[in-house]
């Protein structure tokens, strides 16, 4: 089964996506911020990351681009964050993320897009 | 100067706080224009010891690019405890540098001067994204008034995201207050799923902790 790590600070957000990964088949792990992410992706592999932007400690991009520079993992990164600008799209794509959705996330849209970074057929 | 400085040296010896001040603060503001980082951060850490510096360290510190000197920065405001910051300091909400805006909703998490006419403010303001912040550092501010605060906003806020950061935070700290404005917060939003699940959590956990 595909393993799919959720980064977010926020209980609730966790909550929500693990529910709805979890119904469609997949394994779920979450992390806290960046670095407890960083620790899970060296700990164990997983196929997929579901990141959140605003963390303490070290925040999405961060997250991402230390997976990318120390090759910890090559798994696809998913940002889903409220933030809406161009800029911060830019940045997360820079840092090596494959793609950005906003929340608030709907179920079935978030497994489309999981199953199209997974390259499978949607849940 | 010097017999402010030694005033000053005391006063923070009285604190159990064992560095000395050697510099003035007219040289500790030139060394943060410094090239050199180890100088910048020397110079931070001590204008730590002079509150009316407290703009001054805002100042660099929206412009500073080195992590580290950002850090003992942000450790400098929060021990000047003066109030005139706070606001100055909100305002690095609005930078693009998504680190920085961590770093500040951190560093305002622990000021304890009074910050509810910032977080008044804060929670109108006319950025959603300044708006989401502010809920954010609303986590740990333990102020009496953060519940209200957050029903005002699921009550009022258009913004779903500002919404969605006012109701996961009342999933830990609401009780029975927040009950009916979360009862009609589901059907303000009621086709956004997270809202409904995150809604029906708070209201949840409020049955739970009365049963309790």
């Amino acid at each position: 089964m595909k393993r799919i790590l959720i980064v977010d600070d926020a209980a609730t957000v966790r909550l929500y996506h693990r529910n709805i990964i979890e119904s469609a088949g997949f394994v779920a792990d979450e992390a806290i911020n960046g670095i407890e992410a960083l620790e899970k992706a060296l700990s164990m592999p997983f196929d997929l990351f579901l990141v959140d932007i605003n963390m303490p400690k070290l925040d999405g991009y961060g997250f991402i681009k230390e997976l990318r520079s120390q090759d910890i993992a090559q798994a696809p990164a998913m940002i889903v964050s409220t933030e809406a600008k161009e800029s911060d799209r830019d940045k997360a794509y820079m840092a090596g993320a494959n793609l950005y959705i906003i929340k608030p996330t709907k179920p079935q849209e978030l497994l489309t897009y999981i199953g199209l970074l997974l390259g499978e057929e949607a849940a | 100067m010097m017999s402010i400085v030694k005033k000053r040296t005391i006063e923070n010896a009285q604190n159990n706080d064992t560095k000395q001040i050697h510099r003035a603060l007219p040289e500790l503001i030139d060394a943060m224009e410094s090239c050199d980082v180890n100088v910048r951060r020397l110079a931070a850490r001590e204008l730590a010891f002079y509150p009316e510096a407290a703009q001054t360290l805002v100042s660099c510190l929206k412009r500073e690019c080195d992590s580290s000197v950002r850090e003992v920065i942000l450790t400098s405001l929060t021990r000047c405890d003066s109030p005139e910051f706070v606001e100055e300091l909100a305002d690095c909400l609005r930078s693009e540098d998504a680190s920085l805006r961590n770093e500040v909703i951190e560093a305002m998490k622990a000021i304890t001067v009074e910050v509810v006419p910032v977080m008044e403010q804060l929670l109108v303001d006319p950025d959603p994204d300044v708006r989401i912040l502010a809920v954010n550092i609303l986590e740990s501010l333990r102020h009496p008034k953060v519940e209200q605060w957050l029903i005002n906003i699921i009550e009022r806020d258009s913004h779903v995201n500002v919404c969605a950061a006012a109701v996961d935070l009342l999933c830990e700290l609401a009780t029975e207050k927040s009950r009916p404005a979360l009862e009609v917060f589901i059907t303000r939003f009621s086709d956004e799923p997270y809202i409904r699940f995150a809604a029906e959590l708070a209201l949840y956990r409020i049955k739970a902790n009365r049963i309790t």
